[in-house]
């Protein structure tokens, strides 16, 4: 019987594919997926054709799901202060005249987070009056009764969702762009090779994803593979989700090249850096220095050369950009300037992200990039992402940058915004406000 | 006369290629010293590295890029970075190696590898070249930045503020300016000139290529010698740009073969202080310019002081607005402004 009520409960698959958010499937966090991820096509419920399963419980990353944290108490004191603070605020507001600027902007910053708590609180009375109705008489009441039952629960939950991306501010990178950057690590050519297919993993990725994908800077190596890459990401919540991928990625397999069958580890790092918008972050041409091969001799019509790369320096920083994709020397000097502000934009970014995510799992920025967060182990065939403590079936699938890669990244996003929400939950705790 | 000679030179060393496979390793050094095409197979690479060490050792300028920029463009890219993983290790077919082999030999003779693969990049695009026709310089995409910046913050040059933008581009060569101020600029028509004939037909077709023949008229005129005509053709046009040949003559024996033997000298040399063809532009440009149209133009680090000067004391009507810089800090970009004086707008007739 329950098992009955719960396969009517299971999203179908394509609200699973649109909204990858773990809980609602009411799971323990251990058993994520495992079988509750898609109807079959008969309408039972049926295995997904790639099953993942979570690492030992100590390992594993606590996602609590929806229930479990509006069960919290310290959200709901939370929610009742702030719904308590809008109340003083709108009265402030509209007593006095036109001193109260900032009880005006906090009522209009709160204002939506207080209608969707409303809208929930009625929700909730809704379900409890349909679920009086469940053990009525009449059959047809009955089957009515569950419809709406459903109905409401479902939009319980993305009223919970909603409420919670209320409550979590934007990050300001977080509706940038983004620059990516692949280096090779550890493991000569075998790690090269892994960074070009990671590189090409993360071009899959922006095609799924509805990106573009530019390419700034691409070294291959003479014996094969890629030493260092890096491409402009554009596209909606592209650093958003592209955040989550910084840090040292490890390969384990049978090197192509290995002639004994022996296993290699060998590392990549992946770098991505918010790419500011013109307006929000400028920089004074004099700080900068522009080198290109021109800059000996005469230059101009005295010098016919085919190497148009460009090299650009700020000089207060040192921080360095090159290009040489391409053939137009301008265009090279675009591509390298657009890599730079992206360097330099997150160098300033940098005090505020690791000063918010210091006790985080999830870090981002340079305090993540030497961390190894992801290992794809070929023999296995198996892809773990270390910091969830969750392992996905299928490399070469996952290497594609399609549906897998998304949804670990999602994963990661809940995650990451879960550990935002617990901190500031005990921030405000803390203050006692 | 060294016209000629140029073009024998070339078709001489192509037709030496096709014939005898030497052996894979062998120094064969023949009369026009073409290395010899290996009898088995190699990779991309090899191929590559083989011909960098053959430009090294004849003292070709820049060989690695030369051999790596033919490559790429024989197997479909723009640059070595852009091939496709794994590219370089393959195997090249027998007509890619044998092409290989022809177009590296051409560089051998110092072509410029702009006329070896017959195209180029300019700013957004690419552009067929033909020797004798100029190459463009980065300096010159630049000139063309310069051009539409400015044009965002001009105010309506008096031909009246919806009127379509004319400008003229005295030496356009293979189009370069033009074309990419065209692309830029919906709503502009560009009268280009040349004096050669080769220039006027590949700016043409350039044009064809790219679209971009609707908006452009192209003219064979020497804006010395047939002054009178490029007057009767050009009124009220709103921008005068040219990089036109500024080279001081004493300059031209130091030029490296590349240019020397390949590229039209009569689109380099300037005469004896370099400013031969830039002092007759500015001479006609009061006649060509509606008021307030502004003139651009791409000239050697020591003409700025140089032109401010003259034109103040030779063409009343222009103004020396400012001088520019390239990407390597010398002085490269003048941009001068008409401006008529009070007296001539009682006898304005325009």
């Amino acid at each position: 019987m329950a098992h009955r009520r719960a396969a009517h409960l299971l999203p179908t698959a394509s609200q699973c594919v649109s909204r990858l958010w773990v809980p609602r499937l009411r799971n323990p966090p251990n058993a994520i997926g495992q079988t509750a991820s898609f109807l079959g096509p008969n309408g039972a419920p049926g295995r997904a054709p790639r099953s993942l399963h979570t690492a030992t419980p100590s390992r594993a990353a606590k996602l609590l799901s929806l229930d479990e944290l509006f069960a919290k108490r310290s959200l709901q004191e939370h929610l009742k202060e702030l719904q308590a603070e809008y109340a003083e605020c709108l009265k402030a507001a509209s007593s006095r005249g036109d001193e109260p600027r900032t009880e005006r902007t906090r009522v209009s910053l709160l204002a939506p987070l207080v209608q969707s708590i409303g809208e929930l609180d009625t929700k909730r009375r809704q379900l409890a009056e349909t679920e009086t109705l469940l053990t009525d008489e009449d059959p047809a009441l009955q089957e009515l009764a569950q419809l709406e039952h459903e109905g409401c629960q479902r939009e319980i939950q993305d009223l919970r969702q909603k409420i919670l991306d209320q409550l979590l501010p934007e990050e300001e990178a977080d509706l940038s762009d983004l620059v990516l950057e692949v280096t090779a690590g550890i493991g000569g050519q075998e790690a090269m090779l892994f960074t070009d297919e990671v590189f090409d993993m993360y071009q899959g990725y922006a095609r799924h994803q509805g990106w573009s994908f530019d390419i700034l800077e691409h070294m291959t190596s003479e014996i094969g593979g890629l030493r260092h890459a890096s491409a402009s990401v554009s596209g909606p919540h592209s650093y958003k989700r592209m955040k989550f991928e910084a840090g040292v990625h490890r390969v384990q397999r049978v090197p192509r090249t290995e002639k004994q069958g022996r296993m290699h580890t060998s590392t990549m790092t992946v770098a991505v850096l918010p790419q500011p918008t013109e307006i929000s972050f400028t920089i004074n041409s004099k700080d900068l220095r522009i080198e290109t091969k021109r800059a000996s001799g005469a230059g101009g019509q005295h010098v016919n050369t085919t190497d148009s790369a460009v090299r650009i320096l700020h000089l207060p920083t040192g921080v360095v950009a090159e290009c040489q994709q391409e053939r137009s020397q301008i265009k090279n000097k675009e591509k390298a300037m657009k890599a730079l502000r992206a360097k330099l934009y997150s160098r300033k970014l940098e005090e505020e992200t690791s000063r918010r995510y210091n006790q985080r799992k999830v870090q981002i920025g340079t305090k993540g990039r030497s961390e190894k967060i992801r290992t794809y182990n070929f023999s296995k065939d198996r892809v773990t992402d270390h910091r969830l403590g969750t392992t996905v079936h299928d490399v070469r699938s996952f290497l594609l940058g399609e549906d897998l890669l998304d949804q670990m990244n999602s994963w990661l996003q809940e995650f990451s915004n879960q550990e935002a929400l617990e901190e500031l939950l005990e921030e405000t705790q803390r203050d006692g406000s | 006369m060294w016209r000629m000679s140029l073009c024998a030179g070339y078709r001489s060393v192509g037709c030496r290629i096709v014939g005898i496979k030497g052996l894979w390793g062998s120094r064969v050094v023949r009369t026009c010293s073409t290395p010899a095409i290996p009898a088995g197979r190699i990779t991309a690479l090899q191929a590559v590295d083989l011909w960098t060490n053959h430009f090294v050792e004849r003292g070709v300028m820049e060989p690695d890029h030369s051999s790596l920029h033919i490559l790429a463009y024989l197997l479909g890219a723009k640059t070595i970075n852009s091939l496709e993983r794994g590219k370089l290790s393959e195997f090249l077919s027998p007509e890619k190696t044998e092409q290989m082999w022809r177009l590296c030999s051409r560089r051998l003779s110092r072509m410029p590898v702009q006329y070896v693969i017959e195209e180029w990049d300019f700013r957004d695009l690419t552009l067929k070249m033909r020797p004798p026709v100029f190459i463009p310089r980065p300096e010159t995409e630049e000139l063309v930045e310069l051009v539409l910046t400015d044009v965002d913050m001009r105010p309506g040059t008096g031909a009246g503020v919806d009127a379509p933008h004319t400008c003229l581009e005295v030496g356009c060569g293979s189009g370069a300016i033009a074309l990419s101020l065209l692309k830029s600029l919906p709503q502009l028509k560009v009268i280009a000139l040349d004096q050669s004939q080769d220039a006027v037909d590949l700016t043409g077709e350039n044009a064809l290529r790219l679209g971009l023949q609707d908006r452009l008229q192209v003219y064979h005129l020497d804006v010395i010698k047939d002054a009178e005509t490029v007057l009767s053709l050009c009124r009220h046009v709103s921008t005068l740009v040219s990089n036109p040949p500024y080279l001081f003559s004493e300059d031209m024996d130091t030029l490296e073969p590349e240019i020397f033997r390949f590229e039209d000298h009569a689109a380099l040399d300037g005469g004896i202080d370099g400013l031969k063809v830039i002092k007759q532009i500015l001479t006609l440009a009061p006649q060509i310019l509606s008021n307030h149209g502004r003139v651009y133009l791409e000239v050697d680090p020591r003409h700025p002081p140089l032109i401010r000067r003259w034109v103040e004391a030779n063409v009343e009507e222009m103004r020396y607005v400012e001088t520019r810089h390239d990407v390597s800090g010398r002085p490269r970009f003048c941009i001068l402004r008409k401006e008529k004086s009070n007296k001539d707008h009682k006898l304005d007739l325009d």
